[in-house]
């Protein structure tokens, strides 16, 4: 009898408090908007599950834990805290990315560069908001809206924030469809809405798309050498798919390779909320910032390109800014969409994909910058 | 420490722009230069053709799959863009027409796909897909 009391006493039912139970419901939210709402599947998926598994209650000391350093979950996690994984992924990413987009309009890469702003409004607001210069400086990269770069930098600033960070990044990246469109009609005439861009006759040629990623990392990492980790998978991943010397290589790294990266990365940070440490009055801080960084972002790119419009001949439809924000390629679909809403005949997808991939860049470059002030 | 108080005293105003600026001036650059790429690559080119234009220059044979593909003649190459894009099945992205037009070297992918689509040749079925007019 006492033996059975005492396993009882074991279990996850005698074991949960209130904190595990709204954590279970966040998980399942999670699952249920991927599968039944299609949000940004691959991720919510992933990241919802490891909320449940992470959230069952146990018994600490018998090394199950994401936290408890002889866990298997704490060795699948070593990928997140290393940086590994958000390195991988980046290398998948190069090589999916086309960048033939971006090189018959480079002047929209200007978009991505203004969409950073929102990550240092954000770096303000964290400060004076009491956070520390390092937890500022990666609660403020959730404004790039890009995940892994918003993981690796908390990874090496403010690993104990990871687990609401990367939720807080993921969460508003796959919320861009409720997010983005009322601040790009909110900033916009229908006027603007409807500016057509033109289309280039320009081909961009094999050599160019070569070069591009060599210029690129030789210029981007000389800037900010802590953005290597990332910048030189990123743009490894786009050499390999335009030399189209080893498809091989470059298939396998925009399948394979970066399908695992997102398994553990999103099963493991998921993992890594346990009621306990992301239940806190900090996690709600940097959830209601990371909604003021996008918030911010989508506004900076879509003003740039307002003022960009006051200096040129050429008009560039201003809800293009809003795909200046590095969430590939959601924010680009949704500026298409709601330039479609206003003209069906308007195509602005392939110009979106320029400023989309540039943003890619550009808040890789911005976590770079980040991560030297704070050494 | 809070507000304005805690932004001073970690020399926040001047990460905020210092980092602003260098994010910023750093795509413009990148920008810049890629602006300039193709031109500074045709300069290159152009000088390699100047070498060689004393030997015999041999015509370069037209690929069939581009040979009639002239946009004030859509119609005519319509069968050709119709065979190319059968393994896509009856309805397709533009993305996905685009990559299929890009693989074949067609000229001018975007602005044919603009072309048909004004000349009624590509038809918007749901979900933004398109199909080839019947």
């Amino acid at each position: 009898m006492e033996l059975l009391f005492q396993f009882l006493q074991n279990t996850g039912y005698y074991l949960a408090d209130y904190r595990h139970i709204i954590m279970l419901c966040v998980g399942c939210t999670f699952v249920y908007l991927a599968i039944a709402k299609q949000y940004e599947p691959l991720l919510l998926l992933p990241i919802g599950f490891g909320v449940i598994v992470g959230n069952v209650p146990f018994f600490k000391g018998f090394g199950l834990g994401i936290y408890e350093s002889n866990s298997v979950l704490h060795y699948l996690y070593f990928g997140v805290t290393s940086g590994l994984y958000p390195s991988i992924v980046f290398l998948g990413l190069g090589a999916m990315t086309d960048f033939s987009s971006l090189l018959q309009r480079p002047k929209l890469m200007l978009l991505g560069a203004a969409a950073q702003m929102g990550i240092y409004f954000t770096l303000l607001s964290a400060l004076a908001l009491g956070f520390m210069p390092k937890e500022a400086a990666s609660i403020a990269i959730i404004g790039g809206a890009d995940g892994p770069t918003s993981i690796f930098l908390t990874a090496k600033l403010a690993p104990h924030l990871i687990g609401p960070i990367a939720i807080a990044a993921y969460s508003y990246m796959a919320l861009i469809p409720i997010i983005q469109p009322p601040i790009m009609r909110l900033l916009t005439t229908k006027e603007e809405r409807l500016i057509r861009m033109p289309e280039t006759e320009r081909t961009v040629s094999r050599k160019e798309l070569l070069l591009f990623p060599v210029i690129g990392v030789i210029l981007c990492c000389f800037l900010a050498p802590a953005s290597i980790p990332l910048l030189g998978t990123f743009f490894f991943g786009n050499l390999m798919r335009v030399s189209g010397v080893v498809d091989r290589l470059a298939k396998t790294a925009s399948s394979a390779i970066i399908d695992t990266a997102t398994i553990f990365l999103g099963f493991t940070v998921g993992a890594s909320t346990q009621g306990d440490v992301f239940l806190t009055p900090k996690s709600v801080g940097i959830f209601a910032l990371g909604a003021v960084a996008f918030s911010i972002a989508t506004a900076s790119g879509v003003l740039f390109a307002k003022l960009l419009n006051f200096f040129s001949k050429n008009k560039i439809n201003p809800l293009l800014g809003a795909a200046g924000v590095s969430a590939v390629p959601g924010s680009a679909r949704e500026v298409h969409l709601v330039g479609q809403r206003e003209d069906p005949g308007n195509y602005l997808l392939m110009h979106a994909m320029a400023c989309n991939s540039s943003g890619v860049i550009g808040s890789a470059i911005c976590a770079g910058i980040l991560w030297s002030f704070m050494v | 420490m809070y507000g304005i108080e805690a932004i001073n005293a970690h020399n926040g105003w001047a990460m905020a722009l210092a980092g602003a600026l260098i994010v910023m001036s750093g795509l413009s650059v990148l920008s810049f230069i890629i602006s300039q790429l193709h031109k500074v690559l045709a300069l290159t080119d152009n000088r390699k053709k100047s070498k060689v234009i004393d030997q015999p220059s041999v015509p370069e044979p037209i690929p069939a799959a581009t040979a009639d593909h002239d946009l004030s003649n859509l119609e005519g190459s319509l069968t050709c863009y119709c065979d190319e894009t059968a393994g896509l099945g009856s309805a397709f992205t533009l993305q996905d027409l685009f990559t299929v037009f890009r693989e074949c070297d067609f000229p001018h992918p975007h602005l044919t796909i603009r072309s048909l689509k004004e000349e009624g040749f590509l038809v918007p079925t749901d979900q933004g897909k398109f199909s080839w007019k019947k």
